[in-house]
């Protein structure tokens, strides 16, 4: 049974929300990151910045992978 | 009174809320990027960030003035920066700043638990590479790096301490 399209979209907006979240969530983990290295700098210690970075650049690609995502199956809609 | 808003505002509202996600969607993987980059800074800032520093040489003492187990206060690279010229029970020199990283105090040679203590906190720093032994110092001392001329010891730079 197909969906019909307000369920349809109901649904989309279930997901959305939920990707928000999560994007919400690893915003809140980059923040974390760039505070805690740049503290660590700080202090003398250098080890931990460039993980940081690497880290911090891969959650960045994650959640414009989602964005993108998210704008092309609302393109794919219209 | 509804209708006539509708009338005059056609919006969807329930859209409107969408459009309204998704506008907070592209700010949040906005300020993601902007974090990104901003935590690639602070790496290239700590890669690029010099370990030591040459300054011109200055003499501070001769081997033969200082007994082990003794130190020396002087002024390097300029005449307001406190330094403290260490001989260890060993035999060995060492130079480091005289201000805590804490709060400035300045700090001072123990001989007895071979270490440098600053009295403002109860903080205690090593002497092999300055680094923190107890207390609140958040940053190691810097290391002043030496140079002996046949009897003669000089300050030639800074190094700064890993934490
Ligand atoms: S100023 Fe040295 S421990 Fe606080």
């Amino acid at each position: 049974m197909t969906p019909t399209p307000t369920r349809r979209h109901g649904q989309q907006a279930i997901i959305f929300v939920a990707l928000l979240l999560f994007c919400l969530v690893l915003v809140t983990i980059q923040l974390w990151l760039f505070v805690g290295s740049l503290e660590a700098h700080l202090r003398g210690n250098r080890a931990m910045s460039i993980p940081a970075a690497i880290i911090s650049a891969t959650v960045f690609g994650l959640n414009a992978w989602m964005y993108f995502g998210v704008r092309r199956i609302e393109r794919q809609d219209l | 009174m509804e209708r006539r808003l509708q009338e005059e505002f056609p919006v969807s509202w329930v859209d409107d809320d969408y459009v309204t996600r998704r506008e907070f969607f592209r700010f949040m993987t906005l300020a993601s990027g902007g974090l990104a980059v901003g935590t690639a800074g602070i790496a290239a800032w700590s890669a690029l960030s010099r370990e030591s520093r040459s300054f011109d040489p200055v003499r501070i003492a001769s081997r033969a003035e200082m007994r082990a187990g003794s130190s020396l206060a002087f002024a390097y690279p300029r005449s307001t920066d406190l330094c403290l010229l260490i001989r260890r029970p060993t035999g060995e020199f060492v130079a480091y700043s005289r201000r805590c990283t804490h709060l400035s105090c300045p700090v001072d040679y123990q001989p007895d638990h071979d270490r440098i203590y600053c009295p403002c906190h109860n903080g205690a720093f090593s002497l092999e590479d300055g680094h923190v032994l107890q207390g609140p110092p958040p940053r190691p001392l810097p290391q002043i790096r030496l140079e002996f001329r046949g009897d003669d010891i000089f300050a030639v730079g800074l190094m700064r301490g890993e934490a």
